[in-house]
Parts: structure tokens; sequence; C-alpha cells
């Protein structure tokens, strides 16, 4: 198992640098001078020089990388253009934000689809599997915002009045109080990492009203995150029902299945017990790798339903020429995908012995 | 299983060693799959609606119908079968914010999504399978660089990449790229090429030991040679399931960007595009994002059911 | 072997907590740390102890017209702790309505030192208006809560946030939801549906501004062929002048209220509607002044333009492709090339558009000079390019008029000339609109977009929320030019005077008067008595002088702000003291 995670680990080690590095030459190709970019359109070329000469921009290109991946290192992403702070303070607020999101649609992705694929596998053929799979099939064709927009219409205007009806945008309604963590257990100010900890945790706007029992904008909360979870759910939960349906029906022509049956254990025990929990050894791969498409789909998910994560943050960095924001959102999203691959990996590597020794 | 790791099967096996390959016979097994029949179906209509978009679309994409008395802007689709009043001009989608008959221009969009699709796809698989070639016939160092560059691209969630790649296009002087809507393309190309480059590397190396590619390079045949004739055409299966479920990918990751408003602009009747454009109007006019949106899902999903009928056809692992 | 799966999850979680904590702020939501607190720890007031008069410059009136003063003032002066004296170089008609703009709110001097230098008070505002910030929860919303110890009527309601979406659709559903009270802008399809609905109050507002697609005759590009560029050519610019059908553009992209343009300066503005109205519409005259300029068959060009929502330019994109449409009716072929909104307004200053760009303006000051000169003037941009020496001459002539009279007649050359050369093509008055809950008493929309949140009340709640378009880049509106920011701002803090509820004048705020000598070149102003900031210091004749000093010198140690462009400070004023070299 160590030599497996140390041979994973060592391949992801020339991939991360490959991401630095590209993100760092893509964000020189970007359009605009960095100096007048940073400081505005007044800096004079004295200025200009020298701000070249503090940020290194006059430097050879490999020396220029250097300084970057060694500011990197110290953890500095740089400050935004535009909003003149800190890249890692906008993170802070930002990423919350995303996970959350990310954690529901994944949630809502893998009940459904795991719920769905094995109903569908269970009775082969039926009414209700035809049906599944043609909703699984749809589900991965529908874009994210052609979804978005039209549960914004049906479940904001058209179902508006009825109990049913949803916000269609935000995180939480107006006036809902909703505490800093801090301040809702009795902390008072915490500073340095702990306090950026407690910040971020309490960005999480469901899990931290949830954890310090503020019941009002944790059920907000969960009112706001339903459409947009769903939206951007939909395309992982279809993938998920059909690997879900093809593994099972994979497993229950096995021979350990026809053992089971022989033996005489109860149809219901055999599909349940020995069927479904090996047939979810290759759907946990699929959740996985259902994230890149999550991440994607969060920069039209947050800018259709405006809630101020990483992705919507992304793209207005983009429109808005912000390309220190660009670079980190960019860098911070591709490297985060990769750690979360390796843990996928890895923790496959750990359901699935065989996997170990390819 | 993913296409990337399909081993060929011992029926493609027989058909490569026959070298004459049965057409006749993998038509027919597609056509067995219910979901390529369904795809093939829907693809038909898009591509009739394509080549006669000019018959069938009552008036001009761009054109906007100001002097035809009664077109009133934004209004929800007429339809006289449906019971709308004779008095008023019929529009079966309704009109769009520019006073544009919708369903003329969801017509020409079907044109522009299948081209948009197959050029970009088109461009993904000359390059990536000749990058996977290579790393897979030349192997050792070349392979690792290749393959660890496709990693890194592969690292990026997809619409990140391409945005990203989108606005770094802007400062290339290509004359080319000047459209926005091929600056979009190019990127979701690029972004695409690691699928294909590993699909290709895989099948390489699966058959670059085989014996009737040993003989043909004990016969003299160049590198290039054994990989144009001997290689390519066993890996033309994975490649066109890929292929054809990756059109379905380009044509949804286009039209993200052009709804993100970087990619197709106006007048051009792009499905993305024209979502994006009223995307303020939702709740106003829902038909100007129902239309378009239902002709982007149907697109999508006649390549998906086609790409997902031919793997089946080709794996008889699911022939029971 | 299960704790290393463990592992890679706290890393990950290590690493970003760690980039994050890097630079990132302790909790701001904690009413610990928030600074404007009104109580006692606030800094005494000092009375009895002698006051001293501040001046700037501090060595004596700036030069008029020097180079290191291009700025139309000479001297500030606290003459006693209430009064304070304005000299500036040449007669200002419009003082009052400058100083009565936002961006000249007046902070406390104290807390501008302890502030400015680390950037804290563009957080941090520390003001004398009814409301105090209360939390800025960026991304989401600002809330501010009521200044108990406010020197005017007590504000009605308790609590105002501030939320805000680009997107039109959203606010009116937030809206009529009832999350929110008040929306800004309406998209111009919702107007028929808040008026439809009783439960909704629609208040128009009217447009005091202008849509214009504008043309450069000489574009400043390199290696451009000027030889070719059709605008270069008047009758090219005179025939698009009347083929372009201006009244469908409003009807059909403009909420009720708009108007079309007979002229560029909206008319509710003294002397902008003297001179002959724009051309009637007549595509087929166009057509054959497009033949007879050498383009029988049309010309190939591009439309410029961004896509931001503005009251002159409510649906952009919409305009851009009618704008498209009716081109190619002319024989004209037009792609559509839409620009990031800073590099738009940047590329169009310097003169590199070489289509056809849309563009508009809104009044800061309801004056003529305020539109015209800015475009048209000897000292304009060469965003239309060469200048027209009977424009500019009739533009000097009007701003240096005092009698009516002669303003009138230099308007109308003025207006007449820009008829005539067509340096760009005047389209809407765009109006727009403020929506409110019926039950919200005092609701209102102003002319120049500061609606004032003090006088609605709370309807059934005791919160007023307010839904706009943008998040304020900043709160401190020295250093802000967005609208967005400027309402935000407007609720906390004050300038020596204001803008009444709902309309354009100026009236006294934490002046009490300001009096000019007979030459309008020296104002004499008398601060309010008694008015105290958020964290209760009171406020002096010092505090202005430090206020304005530090936006008008650029080598003021304090002249820092967010960006530190302070665009409204040079625009309004004429410049800067000691203004940055030239490039």
């Amino acid at each position: 198992m160590l030599q497996f995670l140390f041979r994973r680990l060592l391949l992801a080690v020339p991939v991360l640098f490959g991401i630095i590095f590209l993100v760092f030459a893509l964000a020189r190709l970007l359009p605009g001078d960095p100096c007048i970019a940073a400081l505005g359109e007044r800096a004079t070329e004295a200025i200009c020089a020298a701000f070249n000469e503090r940020y290194g921009l006059n430097e050879p290109i490999p020396v220029q990388f250097l300084a970057y991946l060694g500011q990197l290192a110290s953890g500095d992403l740089g400050n935004s253009i535009r909003q003149g702070r800190p890249v890692a303070e906008i993170l802070l607020e930002r990423l919350p934000v995303t996970l959350e999101l990310t954690f529901f649609a994944l949630l809502f992705a893998t009940i459904v689809g795991v719920t769905l694929g094995r109903l569908s596998a269970m009775r082969r053929n039926s009414p209700l599997d035809v049906f599944t799979m043609f909703i699984a099939n749809l589900g991965v064709s529908i874009p994210v915002f052609v979804l978005g927009l039209l549960f914004a219409y049906v479940f904001a205007v058209g179902l508006r009045g009825t109990p049913f009806a949803l916000p269609p945008s935000g995180l939480l309604s107006a006036g809902v109080p909703h505490q800093h963590l801090a301040l809702a257990w009795g902390l008072g100010e915490v500073e340095g990492f702990a306090g950026s900890a407690l910040t971020f945790l309490s960005n999480m706007t469901i899990l931290s009203s949830l954890i310090s029992a503020q019941w009002e904008p944790f059920i907000d909360g969960i009112r706001h995150i339903i459409l947009p979870a769903v939206a951007l759910g939909t395309i992982p939960m279809a993938i998920i029902a059909r690997m879900t349906r093809s593994s099972m029906l994979d497993v229950l022509g096995l021979d350990y299945i026809r053992t089971a049956r022989a033996k005489g254990a109860p149809e219901r025990v055999v599909r349940s017990r020995h069927a479904f929990r090996n047939a979810l050894l290759p759907v946990v791969t699929v959740v996985g790798l259902s994230l890149g498409a999550l991440l994607s789909g969060a920069v039209l998910t947050e800018s259709i339903f405006l809630l101020p994560g990483v992705g919507r943050t992304l793209f207005e960095a983009i429109t808005g020429r912000d390309y220190i924001v660009v670079q980190a959102l960019t860098l911070v999203t591709a490297v985060g995908y990769v750690v979360i691959n390796l843990i996928v990996d890895i923790s496959y590597a750990y359901l699935d012995p065989r996997i170990r020794l390819r | 299983m993913t296409a990337t790791e399909l081993t060929p099967s011992l029926r493609q096996q027989e058909a490569a060693a026959a070298a004459s390959s049965p057409l006749k016979d993998t038509l027919r097994s597609i056509l067995r799959q219910r979901s390529a029949v369904i795809g093939l179906a829907i693809l038909a209509v898009l591509l009739l609606t394509a080549v006669f978009a000019d018959l069938i679309a009552p008036y001009g994409p761009a054109e906007t119908l100001f002097n035809v008395e009664g077109a009133q802007r934004l209004s929800a689709p007429c339809i006289h079968a449906l019971g709308c009043p004779e008095t008023q001009p019929q529009f079966l989608m309704g009109l769009d914010q520019n006073n544009r008959d919708l369903f003329s221009r969801v017509v020409h969009g079907s044109r522009v999504s299948l081209q948009v699709g197959v050029v970009t796809v088109s461009f993904a698989i000359v390059v990536g399978t000749l990058i996977g070639a290579v790393a897979g016939y030349v192997g050792g160092w070349t392979d690792n660089v290749l393959m660890r560059m496709m990693d890194v691209l592969l690292a990026f969630p997809a619409l990140v990449l391409a945005i990203f790649l989108v606005t770094a296009f802007d400062t290339l002087e290509v004359p080319f790229l000047e459209n926005p809507l091929f600056r979009a393309m190019l990127a979701i190309g690029i972004v695409a090429i690691p699928v294909y480059a590993r699909v290709m590397r895989s099948s390489v190396l699966s058959i670059r030991e085989r014996d009737f590619v040993t003989a043909s390079r004990a016969m003299g045949e160049s590198g290039a040679g054994i990989l144009l004739r001997r290689i390519l055409p066993n890996a033309l299966t994975p490649l066109v399931v890929q292929g054809t479920l990756g059109i379905a990918t380009a044509i949804l990751e286009v039209a993200a960007l052009s709804f993100l408003g970087i990619g197709a602009q106006e007048p051009t009747p792009e499905w993305g595009s024209m979502i994006g454009a009223v995307r303020n109007q939702v709740f106003s006019a829902p038909h100007l994002i129902l239309f378009p949106g239902g002709a982007l899902a149907l697109s999508v999903l006649a390549f998906n059911l086609l790409g997902d009928g031919i793997r089946d056809a080709m794996d008889p692992r699911l022939n029971r | 072997m299960r704790s290393w799966r463990w592992f890679s999850v706290f890393a990950v979680v290590v690493l970003v907590l760690a980039a994050c904590g890097q630079q990132a702020a302790s909790p701001s939501a904690g009413e610990e740390s928030e600074p404007p607190a009104t109580g006692s720890e606030a800094p005494e007031p000092t009375e009895g102890a002698a006051f001293e008069a501040m001046a700037y410059p501090e060595d004596g009136p700036a030069e008029c017209g020097a180079d290191n003063n291009p700025s139309n003032i000479s001297e500030i002066r606290a003459e006693d702790e209430r009064t304070v004296v304005f000299t500036l170089c040449s007669p200002d008609v419009a003082f009052l309505a400058k100083v009565a703009f936002s961006s000249f709110a007046i902070d406390d001097s104290a807390y501008l030192e302890a502030h400015a230098a680390d950037g804290s008070i563009v957080d941090e505002p520390n003001g004398t208006g009814p409301y105090r910030l209360d939390a800025w929860n960026r991304g989401s919303d600002i809330v501010l809560t009521a200044n108990e110890d406010y020197w005017g009527d007590a504000p009605l309601s308790p609590t105002v946030i501030f939320r805000w979406s680009t997107e039109a659709a959203q606010r009116l559903v937030e809206l009529q939801s009832g999350a929110v009270d008040g929306m800004d802008n309406p998209g111009p399809d919702d107007f028929e549906t808040i008026e439809a609905d009783s439960s909704l109050a629609l208040y128009p507002r009217e447009g005091l501004n202008t849509l214009y697609f504008g043309f450069n005759n000489n574009p400043k590009v390199d290696g451009f062929d000027n030889e070719a560029n059709p605008f270069a050519n008047e009758q090219v610019r005179q025939a698009l002048a009347m083929g372009i059908d201006r009244q469908r553009i409003v009807d059909n992209f403009f909420p009720p209220g708009s108007e079309v343009a007979s002229h560029f300066t909206p008319c509710a503005i003294p002397f902008a509607c003297e001179g002959d109205e724009w051309y009637e519409y007549d595509p087929e005259a166009a057509r054959e002044m497009l033949a007879d300029a050498g383009f029988p068959d049309g010309f190939e060009t591009q439309i410029h333009l961004r896509d931001v929502v503005r009251g002159y330019l409510p649906a952009p994109t919409q305009v851009a492709a009618d704008l498209q449409a009716q081109l190619a009716d002319l024989g004209i072929t037009a792609t559509i090339d839409v620009q990031e909104s800073t590099t738009f307004l940047d590329n169009s200053d310097a003169g590199l558009l070489t289509g056809i760009h849309l563009l508009g303006w809104g009044a800061d000051y309801p004056d003529a000079t305020n539109f015209l000169d800015y475009h048209f003037g000897g000292g304009a941009s060469d965003q239309f390019g060469d200048k027209f020496d009977d424009i500019t001459s009739a533009l000097a002539e009007g701003a240096s008029s005092v009698e009516d009279a002669d303003r009138a007649a230099a308007y109308e050359a003025a207006n007449n000339a820009i008829r005539e050369h067509v340096p760009m093509i005047p389209i809407a008055h765009g109006g727009s609109g403020v929506a409110w809950h019926a039950d919200n008493e005092g609701g209102h929309s102003s002319p120049l977009s500061n609606e004032n949140m003090a006088v609605v009340s709370p309807g059934a709640d005791d919160q007023l929320v307010w839904i706009q378009n943008g998040e304020p880049g900043g709160l401190y509106c020295a250093d802000e030019s967005d609208g967005e920011a400027l309402r935000v701002c407007e609720q906390i803090k004050e300038s020596l005077y204001a803008y009444e509820v709902a309309g354009t004048e100026a009236i006294p705020a934490l002046a009490e008067e300001c009096v000019p000598n007979d030459e309008l070149t020296e104002w004499t102003c008398t601060l309010r008595e008694g008015v105290t900031f958020h964290d209760g210091s009171t406020l002096d004749a010092n505090d202005v002088v430090l206020s304005y000093a530090v936006q008008w010198d650029a080598e003021h140690p304090l002249h820092i702000g967010r960006d530190g462009s302070f665009t409204y400070f040079g625009a309004l004023w004429g410049g800067f003291l000691n203004p940055p070299p030239a490039e």
C-alpha cells in the first residue's frame, strides 16, 4: 500500500508542476500590461519601471517562474486588481460556498443516481427501467444552464404562492441572521490560523448554522441550495445511475452470485447484500471523476443562481480582466482537482486491493 | 469500463487479421442497438434540418420582423393549428428579443451546432491521435513527456481551462481567431485532445507487439507506414466511439462558452448564445430558453445515444 | 494505512487554510471588531480646546494655471471652527451642485488620518449620515443600522440592507416574493408586470442621460488608412444620421418614460435644446446619400460596445443587434465587437475605435457643460477624432458667458454645428425606474440615482431591503465612480450640500449655506452646528479642509483611496494639485 501511495504521489508531482507552469505561461499571454493592469491607466513609465523592477517583471522568464514558485510556496496568491485585496482573502470567502454547493450536488447525484440505477437493474426491462434510462440519457444531455434557468422559472415563478416555491438566487434571504461561528460559539475575536479556519467554516452557511444550532439560516440555506444543487447534480446523477445499473447487471451475472443463489439465499438478500455492495465499487470512481464536471458546472450554476462562489468569481474576474484572480483561481481549482483525484485513487485502491498490484 | 480501457475484442482481432473489414456486420450489430437507432434517427432529422434549413425556416435567421403586421417582440408561440387566431401571423416558437422568428433561428442553429461539434472533434482527434500514436510507438522518454502533458490538460476542469484559453487567445493576432466562435472551438478542441491521445496510445501499445505488426516490421515497412496501415485501423473503433460522444461534449461546451458570452456572437443563431442573450428574460419569456435549450439537449442526446450504441455493439460482453 | 487517507484530506485543508490565513482578515461580522462604534470609547470632542484653523495648501494659495495646478481650486481655508472658504481660479456657476456630489463627502480628520493610509477606510466608513455601517458581507449584502444621533429627521427604518444582482429578472423575482422592499432598474420588459401588480409601485426615473452611436473621423490606430475610412466622410455620417430608425430602438429596447433624443443633451437641462432638432428618419434619402458619398454598395464595419447595463442603455446587446440589422438594410455589413468595460472606455478615449461605438453619458450634475464640453469641447478626448472648430468655439463661448441670452445663443450655434458634422448620432434619453412595495411609504426614484433610504418606511417588518445592480467596490466614495457604490455611501456619509430627495436641486446638508462673492470665485460655507460622526467626534471646518485636500493634492500622503484614481474630483474640479507627470 505504501509503495502504491508513493508511486501515485510521485506521478502527481510533474503534473502539478505542469499545471503551475501552464497557468503561469497563459497568464503571461493574457492581454494587457501587468503594470497598467495593477496600477491603473495613470501609471507613468517611471512608475511602471519601478513596478516591473519590484515584481521582477524585467527578469528573464525562467527567473520569473522561479520567483512565482517561491511566491506560491509562501502561500501568497497575489492581490486582486479590481478588488484591491489579497486573493487568499477572496478564496476564504468564496471557496466554502463552492464546496458546499458541490457537496450538495454530489449528495443529490449519489443518492438519487444509486437508487435509480439499483432499482432499474433489479427490474430490468420493466417500465421503470426504461423510464430511468430515459431520464438518465436525457440528464446527461441537458446543459446545466438550460436546466438551471428552467428550474428558476418553474420554482420561482410557476410555483409562486405554493409551498413548493423555492428562491431562485442567493445563499440566504435578506435579513435572515447568520452569525460568524466565533460569535455563535462566544469565542470572541479569534486571530491567525484558527480565525481563518473559523471564517472558512462560517462561510459554509448551511454547515456552520447546523453546527452552531442556528436553525433559521439553516432551513433558509437549505431552501436556497436545492435548485442549484439539483441543476448542478443532474449530469453526475445520470452518469451514476447508468453506472450503477450496468455494474449491478455485471455483478449479478458473476459466479459468486450464482453460488449464493444456489446455496438458497433469498433473492432479496443476494441482491442487496452480495450484489449491490460490490457493484458500488466502480460507482466510487465515477463519483470522483464527476468532480471535474461539477467544477465546470459550478461556473455556470453560480452565475445563474448568483451564488458568491469560486466559479462565479472566476468568470467575473475574466470579464473584468482581473488576471491575478484568474491565475490564482484557475491554479487552485486545478490543484484541488488533482488532489481530489489522488484521494479517489487511493481510497479506491484501499477498497479494492487488486488495483495496487496492477 | 471506459473506452480508454477497451481491449480489442476477439472479433476485432479477426477483423483486423482479415484486413478487409466486414463493414456490413458492424453496421448490422450497431443497428441491433436500440439506443443507436434512436440516436441515428434524431441525428438524421437534425442533419436534414441543417441541410434544408433555408427551406424549412419561414424567415432568415437574422431577419427582424418589425415590418410584419402583428409581430410582437418577445411574444409567445402562435400556432394556428393549436387555436391561435388566424388574424395573427403564425410563429411556431414565438419571437425573440430582437423581433426575429425563433423557429427560424433554432432551425438554422442546427447548422452551427453540427458544424461546431464535428469540426472541433475532428481537430481534437487529428492532433490527439498523432500525439497518442507517437507516444505509444516511440515510447520511452517521449511517451512520458507527451503523456504527462496530456495529464496536465486533463487536470483542469474542462470549462475552466477553456475559459482561460479563450481569454488568452484574445491577444493572438491570428486572423482566423478574430471570430470569437472559432476561439471557443479551438479552446474546446484543445481541452479534448488528451482523451484521444490516451485512446490512441493504449491501442498502439496493445497492438505494437502483436504478430502481424512484428511481421510487417520484419518485412521492412516504415514506422509511419505501420502506424497508418496496421495500427490506425485497429484503433478506429474506440476512436469512433469516443469521437461520437466527444461531439456531444463539444456541442455542449461550446454552447456553454457562448452562453457566457465568449463564443458565438450576434447574429449567429448559435443555441447557447441565444439562451445567454435572453437569460434576463427567463421569467417573462421562458420560451426563448425552452426551445433552443430543447434543441441543444436533443442534439447532444442524439450523439450520446449513438456513441453508447456503437460502443455496446462493439463490446461483446454486453451481448447477452 | 487508514491514517494515510485522512492525512491527504487533512493536508489539502491545511494547504488552503494556510494560503488563506496568510493575509486574510479575522472575523468581521463580530460586533467587537466593528470600528465606528458609537459610544464612550470614542475620542472626546475637543471642546474648549483652541481650534487651530487649517488652510490648504499650507504654504499659501496654489497658483492657478501653473503646471502643478491644472485644477480650478486655488485654496481651501478654515476661517474658524464652522467656516470654510473655497477660493476658485475661475467662476463656477455649478459650485453648489458640485459640492453636493457624494464623492466629496466629509470625513472626520482624525479618522481620515488613522484609516486612509492602511486602506481600512474603504471597508469601514465613518460618516455623519442617517445610517452607519453594521456589516459588509462581501458577495452577499451590506447591512446598515440607524444613526440614533442623526442631526436631521430620524431615519424611518431601523435597519437597511443592500443587496445586488446584475440580472433584472432576478431582482424582480426577489421583489415579487417579498424578500426585498425596493429594487433598482426593472428590465424594460418588466415595467408592465410591475404596473399590473397592485402590491407594487413603479417610480419611473427621468432620463438625465443620452445614448449615442459615435464615429471616429480619424482613428489614432497605427497604420490606419483614413482615406478608406467611411466615417471620415461627413456625407456618410449624415446619411447614417437619417438612416437609423431611432424611434424603433426606443420603442423596442427602452422602458416607458424614455424618449428619442432631439439633441445631445436632455432637454430638462437648461440651454440643452437650443437649435434645430435631429434629422427625421428617411432611409431612402440615406441610401441616396451613401451612394453620392461613393458607397452605393455600403461597406464593412464594426459595432463596438460593452455589455454593461446603464440607464441610457438598458439592453446593450439587443440594441447592438438591432443596429446591425438596420445597417444591413442600408447595405452596411457590421460585426459586433463586445469589449470589456474598462478596455472599451479606454479605447474610446484614446480614439482607437474604428467602427461605430455605442456609448452614453449620465449627468453628474445638471449643466450643459457636463454633457457638451466633455464630449465635443476643445479639451475633449480623441473619441470622435479630429475636432470641429465651429463646435469648440461655440462651446467655449457658452461656458464663459454669464448672461442667459448669450449662453442660449452659444448653445444654439453649438447644437446646430453638431447636427451638421454628426460626430455621433444621439439616440435616446433612457428612462429607468425603481419599484417599491406599495406599503413602503416614501418610496421614490431619483433622477441622479441616489435614492434616499432614510425617508422610506420599512413596511410590515422593521427592515428595509433594497436590491440594486451591483456590489460596491468600496465605501470610500471619494475614490469610487460607480453609482452602485455612491448610493450606499450616500446613506452613511454627507457632503456640504445634498441633492433634494427625488430631485436635482442642491440643498444645504452639512453646510447651513455656502455664499459666493460677486465674481463667483470665492465661496464661504458655514457649517451646521453640533453634527457628530458615527464614532462620536464632532464636525469642524478642518474636517472639510482635509477631506478635500487628500483628494485634491495628488502628492498628499493620504491621497491613497482604493485604486487612487479619485475620478470625480479630477473630472469635476478640472484636475489635481501636483498631478503625476504626464506620460
